[in-house]
């Protein structure tokens, strides 16, 4: 048993609990209700903590390829994969925490949010090491499950609780999908073991198609993929900015890797899995960036971003699939690791300026482009901090959304298939159209004369802006210097194609 | 001794941006000191760095994995061009001490230009073709960044986005063509493909000289892409002068020049190239002969020269191209700079209300002359006359008829709209009562050292061209001395044809007033170049399609959860349907 790898997957979730208990002793004695601080401080300093296991984790992954625990018959796996989707949930959620101080300190129900928050992240680190349907479909469950809630967060707004329940509604959806899809699976091979189902299917059988199709719909719902992604405009921009840090930058991508889990083994069944994920790949990013296009809201606009982003990665991972070679898949998970920084820190500036402009006034409107205009006279890092995550999100240099593309298109042109080469021309001339909604954001930041909002805004505290700077250096860091990644990206890359080989 | 003088002519400059960002906005004489200060450095470094040319890879910096190694080759193309961007971007930035004065976000202002001229530096001297695309987009970021930099005002922010998108655009192109590379040869080491071109195989090489002559159109302003550059006029002066004048319009131009020994035997190319060429040339031209406003008329200007710029590689000469680059950058910036100090003096660009301001301003007037001579090609101490010549004696003897008839056309027509603009700013009555001061001790450094460079730098005509024949092997190119430029520019009867239709040009303006007969009939050639030969209603058009096609996709999110739901239906049958269909 692996201890270090144990503790990667324990501690967030053990102190979840523990977080919510002192918390709400703590509410429970003050009189207005309020958690105390130990509680949020006790969440950051776990997560801190559990940086150690993971660097540990990282480093028996890098010399024998995987790490594994078992529990009687339960056994987890962590390998390449698993460590990437690990890496951008404790990049975001120690971001995320550390913002929150400010932005949810003294709202009812703080000692939840911090709670949810480490159980989120626990969950998502124990679902990318998932070695078999059954622990998958649990964790992926138990991650759906401890999303509502935070989506849903400001239970007085009705905004907020529709989103809410339009998130839960399409969830459960898919949920009952992927659940048909590994009852079929098992029913057709007797075995929820990922590596004993490969050697169970056959080519062209039908049965493993439709579970194939169920799989790729089901866990689609979360991964947004469009037709399927219509809670996600709403449930981003309506949960609490960390939060939709944590849903834009780490949760709809370990939809992905639970895909990818649960795809891989039918790999054999037939040639089309790699054309469909490129397929939506491109729908994605078109559609995507369309909507992004007129909207007016910022975290709507920076939603729906999110579409296009999972298309680069669907692509990338769509390229690694059809034609068996590492490089695709690895660039995604580059390029979802770069997006979880990128839209994680968009989501975060546009939270700050959120609270300072309405929440620290007590209201509930949502962050208008309008808003942003002068924004940089009282908020200058916050605006460039802003200004980095999108001008990186629309790719350009010398910022990490440009190496990760880079990477995906490099692999797309190594295939030597013409129809690829297409689609990564497609996919750099959907990069230029989003340039058409980022840059007017980062232009209304910069004007001299400040919105009525920003003239009346409040003060931000240090700690809000801390992570915005964190974040912003990693994101320049990486674009200057994409190959300090490669000690996560090349295991994840090699480990995908294990899974699909065999 | 090449490694570090390339390190310091791309990190002085960005180490300077840092330097400006981080000093507060409060202290505007520490930023000014410390832009002016890293710029220079920077400057020095770059022209150190002219005695140190080889082909050879100076630096190599390896990054690892997909990403290949950072690598730099100093030969003549690159020193020279960063030498330029250096040089220019320090006198652009002392310009600014004054023009800039009392800017509130001057630390965003000299942030963004030294990031340029940084990048401007990396990109000449990139011998890997992705950090060559690293830092055009880069540049790319920084000319949007200061185009719209008067954020405030709605038309600089769309020109901003307008430039961005469309060399974007273009610059699509440009990665195609180094992911081809790469997928071929594994590496994108541009020397190593110049050897090996030919083994790309036919149609990959014909898709990269096509997507990288869409990059250099895009990037150079050149049809059908001409439209941004007359509009990035929103920029503060000096960053025309830099920017869109002598240092990043000259990348696309770059480009072809650098790749041109790989592309010339695929079929077609070297006619598109001329083709391009010629007409931005012409249209641009006609355009400069009916603008209202002094600084888009020195943009048409700018993508007219850059045309002879491109036409002259079409004809397959390097070196003439060079030539006129070097010229052109050093009396367009002169242009532009004394241009933004009239505008600074009289606050406003429309010509029509300047007039008589020879008077108030004998400086910038002096030097706007010097850089007019030079734009209209007037013999002999001009820079441009002797590299204008020298690109139509490389069409005369390299390329088709009609293409060489039309740049001389545009020679005349060049001649013209000079001596229109130079008479309605300078000269004449004044038609308004504006008052304007001359330009000031810091403006006048760069106009006096920038007026000098017009009329002496062809004298660098023998170094430059041993220069570029000397480290650029795959180019096979012939050095001329000076005295060898003299006479075969002097004795080819062909140069005097040029003259002479210069003079005719010139006179065309002196007798407008005699010839109605002529404007009169091509009255519906102003209508047509005022509205840009219909290429802005074509933008607008496309803008206008995309916009209307994203509102009326909103209709798929209607927010109602049973349609939501019937989405994802929709979805499970779509692909049931296409994996039965498939496999």
């Amino acid at each position: 048993m692996n201890t270090a790898f144990f503790w990667l997957v324990t501690l967030p979730l053990v102190a979840s609990p523990l977080v919510y208990v002192i918390g709400r002793v703590g509410a429970n004695r003050d009189s207005r209700g309020r958690a105390p601080a130990a509680a949020r401080w006790l969440a950051f300093l776990v997560l801190l903590a559990t940086w150690i296991p993971f660097g540990l984790a990282a480093q028996e992954v890098g010399t024998r390829g995987r790490t594994t625990f078992s529990v009687e018959a339960i056994m987890l796996q962590l390998d390449g994969i698993g460590l990437v989707l690990a890496a951008t949930v404790l990049a975001v959620g120690t971001a995320v925490a550390l913002h929150s101080f400010s932005y949810m300190g003294g709202e009812v129900g703080e000692e939840k949010y911090y709670a949810m928050l480490l159980a989120m992240m626990g969950v998502m680190i124990g679902l990318g090491c998932a070695g078999d349907l059954f622990n998958l479909w649990v964790w992926f469950e138990a991650m759906a499950v401890s999303s509502y809630l935070l989506v849903a967060f400001y239970r007085e707004q009705p905004a907020s609780l529709e989103a809410g329940m339009k998130y839960l509604v399409q969830s459960a959806f898919g949920s009952v999908l992927v659940l048909l899809g590994i009852a079929l699976v098992l029913a057709q091979t007797g075995t929820l073991t990922l590596d004993k189902i490969r050697m169970a299917t056959q080519v062209g059988s039908p049965a493993m198609l439709a579970a194939g199709a169920l799989f790729v719909i089901g866990f689609g719902v979360k991964i947004a993929m469009v037709p399927m992604h219509t809670w996600l405009p709403d449930a981003h921009s309506m949960a609490p900015s960390g939060i939709s840090a944590m849903l834009s930058g780490v949760v709809i991508e370990a939809g992905l890797v639970a895909l990818l889990r649960a795809l891989m083994p039918l790999a054999g069944v037939t040639p089309s899995w790699g054309i469909l994920l490129m397929g939506f790949g491109a729908l994605n990013m078109l559609y995507g960036n369309l909507l992004a296009l007129r909207q007016s809201q910022v975290k709507r606009l920076l939603a729906f971003s999110s579409l296009s982003h999972v298309g680069y990665m669907l692509l990338g991972v769509g390229i690694a699939l059809h034609v068996g070679q590492a490089a695709g898949a690895q660039g995604a998970f580059f390029h979802l690791f770069n997006h979880g920084l990128m839209k994680g820190l968009a989501f975060l500036a546009a939270g700050a300026l959120l609270y300072a402009l309405h929440l620290a006034a007590g209201s509930h409107d949502a962050l208008t482009i309008r808003d942003l205009d002068g924004a940089a006279s009282r908020y200058p890092m916050v605006a460039l901090t802003l200004s980095i995550a999108l001008l990186a999100l629309g790719g350009l240099p010398p910022l990490a959304g440009f190496m990760s593309k880079w990477q995906i298109f490099v692999a797309g042109f190594a295939s030597h298939d013409m129809l690829i080469a297409s689609l990564v021309i497609f996919a750099a001339l959907n990069s230029v159209l989003s340039l058409a909604y980022y840059a007017p954001l980062v232009n209304a930041c910069y004007r001299k004369e400040p919105s009525a909002a920003v003239q009346r805004g409040a003060a931000l505290p240090a700690s809000m802006v801390l992570p915005l700077v964190l974040l912003s250096l990693a994101v320049i860091v990486l674009g200057f210097w994409p190959s300090l990644m490669n000690w996560l990206t090349e295991p994840a890359g090699a480990a995908l194609l294990k899974a699909l080989r065999g | 001794m090449a490694q570090s003088l390339i390190l310091l002519s791309i990190g002085l400059p960005w180490l300077g941006a840092l330097v400006a960002w981080l000093i507060r906005n409060e202290q505007e004489r520490a930023q000014h000191a410390m832009a002016v200060g890293f710029s220079v450095a920077g400057g020095l470094a770059a022209l150190a760095l002219i005695p140190h040319a080889a082909s050879g890879v100076a630096l190599r910096v390896p990054i690892g994995g997909m990403f290949g190694d950072m690598t730099f080759v100093a030969d003549g193309l690159g020193v020279f061009l960063a030498a330029v961007a250096t040089v220019v971007g320090s006198l652009a930035v002392i310009f600014s001490v004054s023009y800039m004065h009392g800017d509130p976000q001057l630390g965003r202002y000299y942030f963004q230009v030294l990031l340029f001229i940084g990048a401007m530096v990396g990109l000449v001297l990139s011998n890997s073709m992705l950090f060559l695309f690293f830092f055009w987009e880069i540049t790319a970021l920084c000319s949007y960044a200061l185009i719209s930099y008067y954020n405030d005002d709605p038309k600089a922010v769309r020109a901003g986005i307008e430039a961005l998108v469309m060399t974007q655009l273009g610059g699509v192109g440009l990665l195609g063509g180094a992911l081809v590379v790469y997928a071929l040869f594994g590496s994108y080491e541009i020397d190593a493909f110049l050897k090996n071109a030919t083994t790309l195989g036919p149609t990959p090489l014909a898709w990269m000289a096509f997507g990288f002559l869409i990059a250099a159109a895009a990037k150079s302003a050149q049809f059908p892409f001409q439209t941004w550059l007359p509009d990035a006029m929103e920029a503060p002066s000096p960053i025309s002068a830099l920017i869109h004048a002598a240092t990043m319009v000259n990348a696309g131009v770059y480009l072809l020049a650098r790749f041109y020994p790989a592309f010339a035997p695929v079929p077609g190319w070297k006619t598109a190239v001329i083709a391009v060429g010629v007409i931005s040339a012409l249209l641009t031209a006609c355009m400069a002969l009916f603008a209202p406003d002094l600084k888009r008329t020195l943009a048409y200007s700018t993508v007219s020269q850059l045309g002879y710029m491109v036409y002259a590689i079409g004809v397959g000469g390097i070196a003439a191209c060079s030539f006129h680059l070097f010229s052109h950058s050093i009396f367009k910036a002169l242009l532009f700079l004394s241009a933004g100090a009239v505008i600074h003096a009289v606050g406003t660009r429309d010509m029509g209300k300047m007039g008589g301001l020879a008077k108030q301003m004998p400086i910038a007037c002096t030097v706007f002359v010097l850089g007019a001579l030079s734009l209209a090609g007037i013999p002999p101490v001009f820079n441009g006359f002797w590299s204008k010549e020298l690109v139509l004696e490389a069409g005369l003897t390299g390329g088709p008829t009609w293409a060489l008839a039309g740049m001389l056309l545009g020679a005349g027509l060049t001649a013209c709209y000079t001596f229109r603009m130079v008479w309605m700013v300078f000269f004449g009555e004044a038609r308004s009562h504006l008052h304007g001061h001359d330009a000031t001790p810091a403006m006048r450094v760069s106009l006096v050292l920038l007026a000098a460079g017009t009329l002496t730098s062809w004298l660098a005509a023998g170094p430059f061209f041993h220069l570029l024949e000397s480290t650029m092997p795959y180019h096979k190119l012939h050095a001329l001395s000076l005295g060898e430029l003299a006479h075969e520019i002097l004795a080819a009867p062909f140069t005097w044809v040029a003259i002479g239709v210069v003079g005719l040009g010139l006179l065309a303006w002196l007798g407008r007033n005699s010839l109605t007969f002529i404007t009169d009939g091509f009255g519906w050639l102003g209508a047509a170049a005022s509205k840009s030969f219909g290429f802005e209603r074509l933008n607008e058009r496309v803008v206008d399609v995309t916009r209307a096609t994203a509102e009326a996709l909103r209709v798929t999110q209607p927010g109602h959860l049973s349609w939501n739901v019937v989405g994802i239906i929709g979805g499970l049958v779509a692909v049931l349907i296409l994996l039965t269909w498939g496999a």
